[in-house]
């Protein structure tokens, strides 16, 4: 039992011995990312009654290759009743205003970068991606209910924190597309919501480092 | 154990003739040029008519391609007219170059050299077999047109298309030598009265005229293209005349100036750092030329050429970057280098190993050049004809004159291949002419190739068995070293201190895949086996 489990620490020994060294690409990076502007555009698909339709505008600032601050994000949803919402208005009486939605999420995150790599395509040019993850806050306004039966509605503030994941490649030194996946956890009296975000953005990179 | 001067002065050599075309991919054939003025009819005296009217014997003709050989005796042309010019014309630019062939080709057989269109026939039958992919018949009717000069108006076209043909593999002897080597300067319009005294410059220093190369790159304008490739050849030539003796500042600044020259191609000013990279390798100057080898551009993603690395590679060794030169070994692994024929990278990998006394490895490394080569270094032994050892032929074929004979006689072989498609549109007298061009080009160009490669073969075998023998001379060193005693107290050389990886700076495995963006990033870590010498 023993040999069987020396059997490959010996082979390594005997590889090493015969093709000493580690060989490693050392590359300056190609692309690398400083003062950056997002537009983006999204949905917010988790509420079964409205579904929204966003548009994000942020502004990140890259300390170095690994660690970024997005300073400031602010994300207005364009939101669409659902087919069960429509249903329920409509063959229910429920009063339409009756089913919350987010109007904007603004917030700030931090922006940890572990993974930079490369690919190739179609076997002939080489492009590059970055994958990173997201923590921060926010805080949303939604409209709310203030009588269901009159029909009146008014807005609130919820405070959260937002964590997500996302993936970015790079088109030039100054170009690159971001599509991230991020969840907003918003604190509010009656309990936690998760409000999702998959958005697709277009991101210009100002005083790129060469 | 690298090579030499001489074997630098060789490479660049080698570039010579290939300054004259460049390294352009090959140009699309020639603007179309507007019709010529119709001229009066010919006038001279015509055979009496044997055959059927062309356009009756292509649509009599048999798909099967004979040779010329096979072809019946051809009858006397019939006497062509004007009106026969005029169709040909007209088909030609409605694009039917093979009815505007053959009856261009009528005409030409119809009309005495004499004739006024005689020349513009010749000249578009010409583009009509290069626009039909048959270059080489092409270039056989404008060199035609060039040398009987009887026609000033289509001399220009005539010089313009050959310029072009000049840029893929083409026949030296008819084009170079025959055309631009041997026309008579004084008639020659500007457009190519630069091109002309360049190459008759080259044909001069070929033979090893310097004083009358001189003359004629004297007449070159100042700045020009040409004046540019003239300065780089009369360098070449001059470093070949030096020998072995040292090389004077000057000409490292010249060749350094001219790879700074945006009027040469890239492919001249990369040859040009090289020659600087090799010049200062010579002086010991290893600084210097690792600067020069970092001044090659090459196009993204392109491999790069592998001498260039190899010679890199000895750079780094010989300033004591045995580390760098590994990485360098390690990308003269790569597929794409895979055929190249490099007997030096065995002896280096050998020599980096022994230097950091990796004693094993460096015994295999060295016996991998006598393992890989054995069938070559066999013939070599047995004195087989060279030749036929495709490690050596595909090595002999891979650079220099031997490559570009190879390329055109390749290029030959194609043409005649398509050439079989014409064989109802050309008609069977055009047909038949377009075999011999053919059957003759191949048979000289084969005739060429296999001139220059019993020669090109010789020094790639005696390149090997120098690396043959220092592999000998490794294993018996390192046999030493293997059985060396070690002395009480010896120790191990303290470890170098590996350079951390700098801000914006990634580093990928290597894991023996390779990416060709990377063939210039590899970093080996190796730690030194070597017992310190104050410790002994």
């Amino acid at each position: 039992m023993l040999l069987v489990c020396l059997a490959p620490l010996a082979a390594r020994a005997q590889e090493e011995l015969e093709n000493p060294g580690v060989v490693l690409a050392v590359q300056d990076r190609t692309y690398r990312m400083n003062s950056e502007l997002m537009l983006a555009g999204g949905v917010l698909p988790l509420d079964a009654f409205t579904k929204g339709i966003s548009g994000q505008v942020s502004y990140t600032y890259h300390f170095s290759d690994s660690f970024a601050w997005q300073i400031g994000r602010f994300l207005y949803s364009y939101n669409v009743a659902t087919g069960l919402q429509n249903q329920l208005t409509r063959d229910f009486g429920v009063n339409p205003t009756a089913f919350p939605q987010t109007n904007w999420i603004a917030g700030s995150d931090a922006m940890w970068t572990p993974v930079y790599g490369k690919f190739a395509w179609l076997n002939s040019s080489v492009a590059h991606f970055e994958i990173y993850g997201l923590l921060g806050v926010s805080v949303a306004n939604q409209r709310i209910s203030s009588t269901i039966a009159a029909g009146t509605t008014s807005t609130e503030f919820l405070p959260g924190a937002n964590f997500g994941i996302g993936w970015r490649f790079y088109m030039s030194k100054s170009v690159s597309f971001r599509f991230e996946v991020t969840d907003n956890l918003l604190f509010g009296t009656g309990g936690i919501q998760n409000i999702m975000v998959v958005q697709l953005g277009v991101c210009f990179n100002f005083g790129s480092t060469e | 154990m690298r090579d030499d001067v001489k074997t630098s002065v060789l490479v660049l050599l080698g570039l010579l003739p290939s300054l004259a075309f460049g390294q352009t991919p090959p140009a699309s054939p020639p603007a179309a040029a507007p019709p010529p003025q119709p001229a009066q009819a010919p006038k001279g005296p015509a055979p009496a008519p044997a055959t059927p009217p062309a356009g009756q014997a292509a649509a009599a003709q048999p798909p099967k391609a004979p040779s010329a050989a096979e072809l019946p005796a051809k009858a006397p042309a019939e006497k062509a007219g004007q009106a026969l010019f005029d169709e040909a014309l007209q088909d030609y630019f409605a694009d039917h170059k093979e009815s505007a062939a053959r009856k261009l080709y009528a005409y030409i057989e119809g009309t005495p050299p004499t004739d006024e269109n005689h020349p513009w026939a010749q000249y578009f039958l010409a583009r009509c077999y290069i626009d039909l992919g048959l270059r080489h018949a092409g270039a056989v009717y404008l060199a035609r047109v060039a040398r009987e000069r009887s026609n000033p108006q289509v001399l220009p076209r005539t010089l313009e298309a050959l310029r072009t043909l000049i840029l893929v593999p083409h026949d030296e002897v008819l084009i170079d030598e025959q055309v631009f080597g041997s026309l008579d300067l004084g008639f020659l319009p500007d457009s190519v009265s630069d091109y002309a005294n360049y190459e008759q410059g080259l044909v001069d220093l070929r033979v090893g005229n310097e004083r009358w190369a001189n003359t004629h790159f004297a007449k070159l304008e100042e700045g020009s293209i040409e004046a540019s490739r003239a300065k780089f050849a009369l360098l070449v030539t001059r470093l070949r005349k030096l020998e072995g003796k040292d090389v004077p500042d000057d000409m490292v600044e010249d060749f350094l100036a001219l790879s700074n020259d945006e009027k040469l191609t890239q492919e001249a000013r990369n040859e040009a750092r090289l020659a600087v990279a090799r010049l200062r390798y010579e002086r010991k100057d290893f600084e210097g030329a690792l600067k020069a080898y970092d001044m090659v551009q090459l196009p993204s993603l392109d491999p790069g050429r592998a001498t260039l690395y190899l010679e890199e590679a000895w750079t780094r060794y010989n300033l004591g970057q045995l580390r760098a030169a590994m990485g360098l070994l390690t990308t003269l692994d790569a597929p794409s280098f895979r055929e190249e024929f490099l007997p030096d990278k065995y002896i280096l990998r050998a020599l980096v190993y022994r230097d950091l006394c990796h004693y094993l490895p460096a015994k295999r490394a060295a016996k991998e050049l006598t393992r890989r080569y054995a069938e070559s270094l066999e013939s070599i032994r047995e004195r087989d004809d060279l030749t036929l050892d495709a490690r050596l032929r595909a090595a002999a074929s891979s650079h220099g004159s031997t490559k570009r004979a190879a390329r055109f006689r390749d290029s030959l072989t194609r043409e005649n291949e398509l050439k079989s498609r014409y064989a109802g549109g050309f008609g069977e007298r055009l047909f038949s002419q377009t075999t011999k061009i053919y059957e003759l080009a191949i048979a000289e160009a084969e005739r060429v190739y296999r001139q220059r490669l019993q020669e090109s073969v010789r020094e790639e075998a005696d390149k090997l068995l120098r690396a043959a023998e220092q592999v000998r001379l490794m294993e018996y060193e390192v046999g030493l070293k293997l059985y060396e005693r070690i002395k009480r107290g010896a120790k191990l050389v303290q470890p170098e201190k590996q350079a951390p990886l700098a801000e914006g700076q990634e580093a990928f495995r290597f894991d023996g895949e390779y990416w060709n963006d990377e063939l210039r990033s590899y970093r080996v870590s190796i730690p030194s086996r070597c017992i310190e010498e104050g410790a002994l």
